[in-house]
């Protein structure tokens, strides 16, 4: 078939749908024909779906062109990932849709963690030609027996969203399957589809990793742009807003009157607790609501998120309040608003969030904006200017996860096993790896056949066997804790909530209900429930009609302002310097920005703030990089360790995105310490790893990596007490490896994360070599100033010493009962 | 440190036992051995160093005070059997002094009779001896006149410092009706407990026994 009949029957199938293919549609297909492979940079809801279906569906045709009929049970084909259950679905349509009327007959399957094990089998017997699925789930696929001849005939994966996978260790998870797939099949096409990232080149590099001489693959750009529009809830005095928080309650009339004048709307919150204190909130005061509202938050059970889902589909609903749970997956086409409460911390995010509204092309998407305290106003403002300049953060690729890597070798154990050196070889292909050691490999493969160290006669340890040089797994209880832990990256211990009849909740963490007794009430997925019993990871309730405000809360995801964002709110505050009040939220502002001038100082672009002063808590010493709150976590304590190197003196820290706190119960000098030298970047590796709280971040971030590594298990339903004797804390498995084994890949990598991800050393270089450029402030308010307020109200405090810990215990007491 | 209780003299030993001076008891709780070689089996990879660990700061402990009696207040073997327990016997084969004496906990899941060899009685009801009572839960009443000491709890205690500082360690907290045990095995984790102001608290910390304020 030619080029051009290809593009005929594409062209024809789509004016029978009634439209006219984009530019980059046409480009995909073309480039998709000539066997290339390409990354389609396009938005949701732009017809990216369809610009690979159709050539994957035509390739086929033109395989078979000038046969009676096409062949049916061709075998696996074509791999399309998605990171998004829900959105499996959608596809399978669009997909089916298209090769209904093209006359294929193919079987379209989805695998996904709902896929039942009777299906599994079926379609391990006979393959569809083209498999939705997730990264989890491709991996469990290569962990079957003979994966090989699954895959010996497949054309194309198609990384979908890969925005979203780029960087997380899922990404990793699709690397790794792409390079047992290369292997099986070189001639292998990789798509990618994904929305626009500050680092596109470099997101496209990773997904093509590194498996042929000359690199071959292009990003085509969608056209298409969204127009958006930001209008801030205003409250109609600043007085209405507080200094500090995160709820923003205190907007709610105005928020509900927005609701109201719209068909559907979105109220997106950061934090799951937060989702449910809206949610109780305006059912309080507004209880119209009642049936027309919902809840959507990735702690509640998945059979009521899918029934939130599905009415919003219908458009039974006037209002879902909802997390990040709901940024991503399918259109949602009865939406009209979509208002976002607090901080959303990066300019993708806003995006995708604002994108969730006005489907219809050309359409404007409107957000609401509202913020929490009022400083956040600013924050508004920043956001504008930063979507004008199409200012979008990068995704940072994780890159030697040998966490990923341990449970993917594990993985290939599980199928036939595996021969190391070819395994090797094609690992070191994928960009996450290209830069292991041998001895890194080699650290691994014992990892997993040893438990790390060298085998004694002794050793009982039980997990990958070597036989004939052949990596296959000999502990079948340990296969089956395997096959159960690919894809569930577990945090804090979560535990069920259910019915007393059964009927599942959803999850809370352990620790919310280790503080509560059977009888307790607490508020979960918006209703009044009462603790029966609390057995086996589970707890047992009933619904109640006492009134509570207990709602739990849970940890992780706790974000930080991107750097996009602290550059765009560093202008807005020199835009007050330098009294330019044009925006709306900046006029709103005057009155907070001159108590804050006459209390203190507004700070130029070229100036670096430092307030200091006393009070009945202890001195506060306070810093304004704004930077966001990872990486002024990593600044405070090297700020902190680097005057505790001149005294003995103890800090306790604060921080948020703004800047940060160093509270002591000993007066500095600070004319004389605080200076540029110690802001200097001399030492600067060092001095962070001196600093005690490298420690308690490499404790929080090691704990996926046991997981993933597959060192935690979380335990099962029913399972024996020689099962449960194996639970054990990531927490637990840190402190003995950093005792027993400083040299562990897995704790050096957590250490690696850290300096990485949270506290981005780079960054923090480049803000000290800013600071080195600027004039250092220093104040000295009789009291706290707006800008210090909602940095002091936070609580996640963190602590820097030079005293000795016994020096220390002599001057702390212990929490009393009350 | 010593200390005087229900006018007894109790040596608390840094590595997490209390030696009873009056009737030459050393007791301790929560020693969660074979735990390693568990993890081992399962195929999941704990260093085996820490059981060597487990047994020198046994050897050490009974050096310091040549007891004539051992008590292990439960947990004294993390699970079902294996290689550790062949370990644990020539361990005790050394001190054919001492006797060892276990308080069963909800860990101790072995076959009583294997003890039999070992010469270690087994006791599954909380043990009086004077002016105290032995478990290895905390007892719900206990009888008067008596006092608890118990394991199974793992205690660690928050320490609160100004400018909102705080710390978790292990420790041995007396209460009014009885006292719990830190736990003695390495790989054991710290359970946050919380104190009443009647309460007498001494944490362990960079290899010593401190007092700390209430």
């Amino acid at each position: 078939m030619t080029r051009s009949e290809q593009l005929h029957i594409a062209t024809q199938w789509f004016s029978d749908q009634g439209w006219e293919p984009f530019k980059f549609q046409t480009d995909t297909w073309k480039r998709y024909w000539q066997g290339k492979s390409g990354i389609v940079n396009a938005a949701t809801g732009s017809g990216k779906t369809y610009s690979l279906i159709i050539p994957i569906l035509i390739e086929f045709l033109s395989e078979h062109r000038g046969k009676d009929r096409l062949p049916i049970q061709n075998g696996l084909q074509a791999i399309w990932i998605t990171p998004i259950k829900a959105l499996a679905k959608e596809i399978q349509s669009s997909a089916q849709r298209a090769a209904n009327d093209l006359g294929i007959e193919w079987d379209i399957g989805i695998r996904t963690g709902d896929t039942s094990s009777s299906d599994r089998a079926k379609q391990k017997k006979n393959p569809p030609e083209l498999l939705i699925t997730t990264p989890e789930s491709l991996h469990l696929m290569i962990a079957q027996r003979h994966h090989e001849d699954i895959f010996k005939n497949i054309k194309v994966l198609v990384a979908d969203e890969w925005h979203e996978l780029v960087g997380s260790k899922r990404g990793v998870q699709v690397e790794l399957a792409l390079s047992r797939l290369k292997a099986i099949r070189p001639q292998l096409k990789i798509w990618g589809i994904s929305a626009t990232l500050g680092n596109m080149e470099e997101a496209a590099s990773i997904l093509f990793g590194h498996y042929d001489q000359q690199p071959d693959w292009k990003i085509i750009k969608s056209s298409i742009k969204k127009k958006i529009k930001i209008q801030t809830i205003l409250p109609d005095e600043i007085d209405k807003l507080p200094w500090a928080g995160h709820l923003g309650l205190h907007l709610m009339d105005k928020v509900v009157d927005v609701i109201i004048s719209s068909k559907t709307t979105l109220l997106f919150t950061n934090t799951r607790n937060q989702c449910e204190r809206w949610y109780q909130t305006i059912l309080e005061y507004y209880p119209d609501f009642a049936g027309i509202m919902a809840m959507h938050h990735s702690a509640m059970d998945r059979s009521q998120r899918e029934w939130v889902e599905q009415s919003l589909h219908e458009g039974k609903l006037q209002l879902v309040v909802c997390t990040s749970s709901l940024d991503l997956g399918v259109d949602f086409r009865p939406v009209e608003t979509v208002i976002q409460v607090g901080s959303p911390k990066g300019v993708a995010r806003f995006l995708q969030r604002a994108g969730r509204s006005g489907h219809r092309p050309g359409a404007e998407s409107v957000i609401y904006f509202v913020p929490t305290h009022s400083l956040e106003l600013l924050e508004s403002a920043a956001l504008r200017r930063a979507i004008q300049r199409n200012n979008i953060e990068s995704r940072k690729p994780y890159i030697r996860s040998f966490d990923v890597l341990a449970q993917y070798l594990v993985t290939l154990s599980l199928s036939d096993g595996f021969m190391p050196d070819q395994i090797f070889s094609e690992v070191r292909k994928t960009f996450a790896f290209s830069s292991i050691s041998d001895e890194e490999w080699n650290w691994v493969l014992a990892f997993i056949h040893s438990g790390g160290a060298a085998l004694d006669a002794y050793d009982e340890y039980n997990r990958v066997g070597i036989v004939n040089g052949r990596y296959h797994i000999q502990n079948k209880s340990a296969a089956t804790r395997h096959r159960m832990s690919i894809g569930t990256i577990v945090g804090d211990t979560t535990m069920e909530v259910k019915y007393l009849k059964g009927g599942r909740i959803g999850q809370v963490e352990e620790r919310f209900i280790s503080a509560l007794s059977p009888g307790d009430v607490f508020m979960f997925t918006g209703k009044a429930l009462e603790i029966v019993k609390v057995r086996n990871m589970e707890v047992r309730v009933r619904a109640s009609k006492k009134k509570t405000t207990r709602t739990p809360s849970w940890g992780g995801g706790r974000m930080q302002f991107s750097s996009q964002l602290s550059e765009e709110l560093r202008h807005q505050i020199s835009l007050i310097y330098s009294g330019d009040y044009k925006s709306i939220e900046l006029k709103m502002l005057a009155p907070l920005i001159t108590l804050q001038q006459s209390r203190s100082h507004i700070p130029s672009e070229n100036e670096f703030l430092v307030e200091y002063f006393k009070d009945r808590e202890g001195y506060h010493l306070i810093m304004y990089p704004y930077e966001g709150r990872f990486v002024n976590e990593g600044l405070s304590t090297l700020i902190a360790y680097r005057i505790s190197q001149q005294m003995s003196i103890s800090f306790s820290i604060a921080m948020n995105d703004y800047g940060f706190e160093l509270l002591s119960d000993k007066e500095i000098d600070v004319d004389r310490i605080i200076t540029h030298s110690i802001f200097t970047t001399d030492g600067l590796m060092d001095d962070i790893s001196r600093s005690a709280n490298e420690v308690e971040m490499a404790r929080r971030k090691f704990r996926d990596i046991a997981s993933i590594a597959g060192l935690v298990f979380k335990g099962f339903p029913g399972a024996e007490k020689r099962t449960k004797h194996l639970q054990s804390s990531s927490q637990l498995f840190f402190d003995m490896f950093s005792e027993y084994e400083p040299n562990n890949l897995l704790i050096l990598q957590a250490y690696e994360e850290v300096m990485y991800f949270q506290l981005e050393e780079d960054r923090m270089r480049s803000t000290l070599e800013r600071i080195q450029n600027q004039n250092i402030i220093i104040t000295r308010p009789n009291k706290a100033t707006p800008f210090a307020f909602p940095i002091m109200v936070d609580r996640m405090r963190e602590t820097v010493t030079s005293e000795s810990l016994q020096d220390r215990i002599q001057k702390m007491r212990i929490k009393l009962i009350e | 440190m010593i200390i005087q209780h229900q006018e007894q003299t109790l040596h608390l030993h840094p590595l997490r036992g209390i030696y009873w001076e009056e009737q030459d008891i050393l007791f301790v709780a929560d020693l969660h051995l074979g735990k390693a070689t568990h993890f081992r089996l399962a195929g999941i990879s704990v260093p085996s160093d820490i059981m060597d660990d487990n047994f020198s700061n046994l050897n050490t402990i009974i050096e310091t005070y040549h007891p004539s009696r051992v008590l292990f207040l439960g947990d004294l073997f993390h699970s079902s059997i294996n290689s550790t327990w062949d370990i644990f016997s020539m361990f005790v084969a050394n001190y054919p002094d001492i006797t060892f004496e276990l308080v069963q906990g909800n860990h101790d899941i072995i076959d009583t009779q294997l003890f039999d060899p070992l010469n270690i009685p087994i006791y599954t009801e909380p043990l009086v001896i004077g002016p105290y009572i032995f478990s290895h839960y905390p007892l719900l009443d206990t009888p008067e006149n008596l006092y608890n000491f118990h394991g199974h709890i793992h205690p660690g205690i928050q320490l609160i410092g100004k400018g909102k500082q705080y710390i978790k360690l292990p420790c041995f907290h007396f209460g009014t009706q009885c006292c719990v045990l830190p736990a003695f095995g390495k790989f054991t984790g710290l359970a946050k407990v919380v104190a009443q102001k009647t309460d007498a608290v001494y944490v362990i910390a960079e290899g010593q026994v401190i007092e700390v304020k209430i």
